[in-house]
Parts: structure tokens; sequence; C-alpha cells
């Protein structure tokens, strides 16, 4: 393989991370994703999936380590004074999603979409209102623009709160087991989006517990546990025929369960 | 015995005035006491040491014991200690205030920390500044949430404002009382100031419910 011409998106290096001193949930991470690519991570439950996107958004503090976006490095912790440096301006080209919506209950769908936009980029609100109108079609919501959050149903509330996030740019999205609290029969219309976004080439990293979804929208899989990167190549390898035993073995459980 | 509640209307006038005093000093004190309530409620969350022993203090202290103290202490033993003179409608106001303040800011307090760390994972998610997240996300929901738990304080204020007629404030209860005195017909007059009482606070409680119903529901608050 030859050396990739372009920085890397994101690179991680040496991530460690502990809520306190006896649970150590990162234990020296390095990732490095291409521009383009769309990252899924899977592993066992409590692995630290989610905590690697937290720290990745700037919502947890790191004990060492660092992170680049763009060949810029924007979170950064030496381990000496436990200060965790997050440059907000670089944070704020990532988007990320929540398996539990987390929308703003006060504000019904367009006030959430353009909430962000109007405050912290100055835009006007007739202009983030269009624009706030404009993927809500796309994302077959326009119906619900007055709604509130409350009327809606889980698929409707994860599709309005991808659409927030969309509406400031970002140059990466993060994806924390968004279907996971959704009713089976409202997975496929926020795995749609998801898709559809992943054909417009958004960069993405995703945490999920389906492997049907993994398998789509992949373009490279990581396998995580215990803290550190067990496995790491293109979907059919981690997912089809895994080199690493406990690869395997969670793969087949999963897909046991899921049968 | 006989009773005569047409007496009633010959102190109609008396009565309004007395009605007004007492709605008059809940309004004074509902504002007044909400504004401390949250800032105590504030306070009691805050990261500072001195803020939460300070407010907590006051808190329990005025939760713990009678208003009528409270009321008997500012009136009698504050201007002592000041050395001022404080009318009655004055100390009334302090006693009311600081009550109001006390069991508003519990009311605050828990709203406020029902609004979920989740919320806060959002805005940093959406680069919203600190100053954003307060006015446009935590606010709005918490004063959402504590608005039936309010309503039910200002019910709780209104009843216990009758207590300033020992103070010699000219509310509806002093009135009541004096006009029970001079015409020596308890029943029908405190009767009806009873049921004056009770006609003004009861649509209150009934609007908590709606409330609760309409908006909250709706939002799922
Ligand atoms: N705020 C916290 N305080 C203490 N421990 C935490 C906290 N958040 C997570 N943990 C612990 O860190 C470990 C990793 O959690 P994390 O949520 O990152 O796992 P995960 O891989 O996302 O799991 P799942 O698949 O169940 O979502 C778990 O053992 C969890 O109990
Ligand atoms: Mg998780």
């Amino acid at each position: 393989m030859t050396a990739p011409t372009t920085p890397p998106l994101v690179r991680m290096q040496s991530l460690h991370k502990s809520y306190g001193p006896a649970i150590q949930v990162l234990k020296g991470l390095d990732i490095e994703m291409q521009p383009g690519e769309r990252l899924v991570v899977i592993g066992p439950s409590g692995g630290g999936k989610s905590t690697l996107l937290r720290v990745m958004m700037g919502l947890e503090k790191i004990d060492r380590g660092s992170i680049t976006f763009g060949g810029k490095p924007y979170i950064s912790s030496d381990g000496l004074d436990k200060k965790t440096n997050i440059d907000t301006e670089v944070r704020r080209s990532i988007g990320m999603v929540f398996q539990h919506y987390t929308l703003f209950p006060h504000l019904n769908v367009v006030e959430n979409l353009i909430l962000a936009p109007c405050k912290v980029r100055k835009e006007r609100k007739s202009d983030a209102t269009e624009r706030a109108v404009g993927l809500l079609t796309r994302f077959g919501l326009a119906a619900k623009a007055k709604a509130y959050p409350a009327q809606l149903s889980g698929g409707q509330k994860q599709r309005v709160a991808i659409a927030r996030a969309l509406m400031l740019d970002p140059k990466l999205m993060l994806f924390d087991e968004v279907t996971s609290a959704l009713d089976p029969e409202l997975v496929a219309e926020v795995e749609q989006v998801i898709l559809q976004l992943a054909a417009q080439k958004m960069p993405m990293m995703i945490v999920t517990h389906d492997m049907w979804f993994a398998k789509n929208i992949a373009s490279r899989v990581i396998f995580c546990a215990g803290g550190v990167v067990v496995e790491d190549g293109p979907p059919e390898q981690v997912l089809g025929s895994p080199k690493e035993e406990r690869t395997r073995d969670f793969i087949d459980r999963v897909f046991h369960i899921r049968q | 015995m006989a009773l005569d509640f047409s007496i009633i209307l010959r102190f109609q006038d008396a009565l309004l005035l007395g009605l007004w005093m007492t709605l008059k000093l809940t309004l004074i004190c509902v504002i007044l006491g909400c504004t401390l309530g949250f800032l105590v409620g504030l306070a009691r969350t805050s990261r500072s040491v001195m803020l939460r022993a300070i407010s907590s203090i006051y808190v329990e202290f005025f939760r713990g014991t009678p208003v009528l103290i409270q009321l008997f202490w500012i009136f009698f033993c504050l201007p002592l200690i000041l050395g001022i003179e404080l009318s009655n409608l004055a100390s009334g106001v302090i006693a009311l205030t600081l009550y109001m303040g006390a069991i508003t800011s519990e009311t605050f307090r828990a709203s406020l920390k029902s609004v979920g760390p989740e919320q806060l994972d959002a805005c940093i998610a959406l680069g919203l500044p600190r100053r954003i997240q307060v006015i446009n996300v935590i606010l709005p929901q918490a004063v959402l949430r504590a608005i039936p738990t309010l309503l039910s304080n200002c019910v709780s204020l209104f009843k216990e404002s009758a207590l300033v007629s020992a103070v010699g404030m000219a509310d509806l209860m002093f009135v009541g009382q004096n006009i029970s005195n001079n015409t020596a017909r308890p029943v029908e007059v405190l009767t009806i100031v009873a049921l004056i009482y009770f006609v003004i606070a009861f649509p209150l409680t009934r609007a908590v419910s709606l409330i609760e119903r309409r908006i909250l529901a709706k939002l799922a608050i």
C-alpha cells in the first residue's frame, strides 16, 4: 500500500481515559481515519465505544494522548496536570448523534435545527429556517416542522437529530448506536438517512450493534475490546472472516443473537 | 339560631378593600419571592461551598419554623436590632417574601436538577456557548417544569398571607375578623371570608393540573 498523500482526517494517538482509578476505559488507542472513510466501531458492551466518540466530541476529559483533525491538534492532554485542552473551533467541524435523541423538548423541530446556526454562526433566522426546511424535506419530515419532539416517533426524532447536526455543515459525523433505542420497524428509516449521507461522501464514525447495517455502511471496521483496538480492516475481513479469535467469538455471538 | 348572610352586604366595601390588600400583598411577594427563590435555587446548586452553605441554612431555617414566628420576629425583633421603624406592610412583605423565597427555591432547585446531563451533551455537540446553553436550553426547561409547583407555592402564599392580620395589617382576614367581632355574627362572616379565599385559590389549583395535562404533556417535559 502507498502512503496517503493527504493528511489523515483524524489521528488519535495513545488515547488514555479512565473514570476514576479503578475504571480504565481507553488504554492507549491509536486510530487513523482517512478522508472519505466510514469507520464502523464494533465491540462488546462496556468496551469503551461510546467513551471513544464522547472523547472525540470533547464531552469527556482524557488522561493522556491527543487527537488531530485535518492535521490540526484539537484535543490533547500530557497526563501531567490533569487538564484536557480542547480547541472548540476545530471541534465545531464535528457533529454527533446520540442513542437517546437529545432533542430540546421545549423547542419545535425547526427551532431545534436553527438554534445553533443562529446563536453560534449568527446566521439570519430566515436563512437558517429555509435551510432547515430543505433538510427536513430531504429526510421526509417537512410535515413535522412545527411539531414538538414529544409528538414524534423515535425514528422521526432520530432523523431530526441527524438534521440538526447537519445544519452546522460538519466535516465528520459521529453516530453512537443511533438505532438501538428504536422499535425494530423504525430502524430502517434512520439507517436510510445515514446511507444517504454516506452516498454523499460524508466521513463518519459509527458505533452499532446492527451487523447488517455495519456491513452496508462501513468502508472499514474496527473491533474494540478492553480499551484497545483488537482488529482493524475492511468489512469483509472483520465481519466476514476475522483474523483474531476474540473478534470471531464476538461476531459469532452477535449474529447468533440476531437470528 | 337564624343565619342572616345579607349582613355581609353592609360590609361589602370593607371586605373588598381587605381582599385588595391580600391580593396586592400576595402579588408583590410572589414576584419578589420567586426572584429570590430562583437565585437561591441557583446558589444551592452552585460550586461554591460558601454559597451552598448560606443558601441551605436560609432555606432549611425558613422551612423548619412556623411562618407566624417568622412574621412576629421580623415585626417585633428586626426593628429592635436594626434600630429602625418598620411599617406593618414592610414587615409583612419581608416575612412573606422570605417564606416564598424558601419554598420556591426548592421548586427551582428540583427543576434545574431535572434537566438531564444529556441536554448539556447535546449543547456541547452543537458548539453552543455556555451563555446560550443556560439561557436557551436549561432555563426554559427548568421554568416550564417548575410552573405547576410554583402555582401551588403561590396558592400556599395566598393562604399563608392571612397571618399578616396578626400584626395588624388590614387584609381580608383582618377585616373579616373585625366585622365578625363587631357584629357578633362569626358564622356568616367567617364562612363568607373562607369562601372568598377558596373561590380564588381553587381555580389556581385546577390550573395546575390543566397546565400539567396541556403544556407539559405536549412537550413531555
Ligand atoms: N460517566 C461514567 N462514570 C463511570 N464509569 C463510566 C462512565 N461512563 C462509562 N463508564 C464505564 O466505562 C466503560 C465503557 O463504557 P462505554 O459506554 O464507553 O462502553 P460501550 O462500548 O459504549 O458499551 P455499550 O455497547 O454498552 O454502549 C463501562 O465499563 C462503563 O461502565
Ligand atoms: Mg455505548
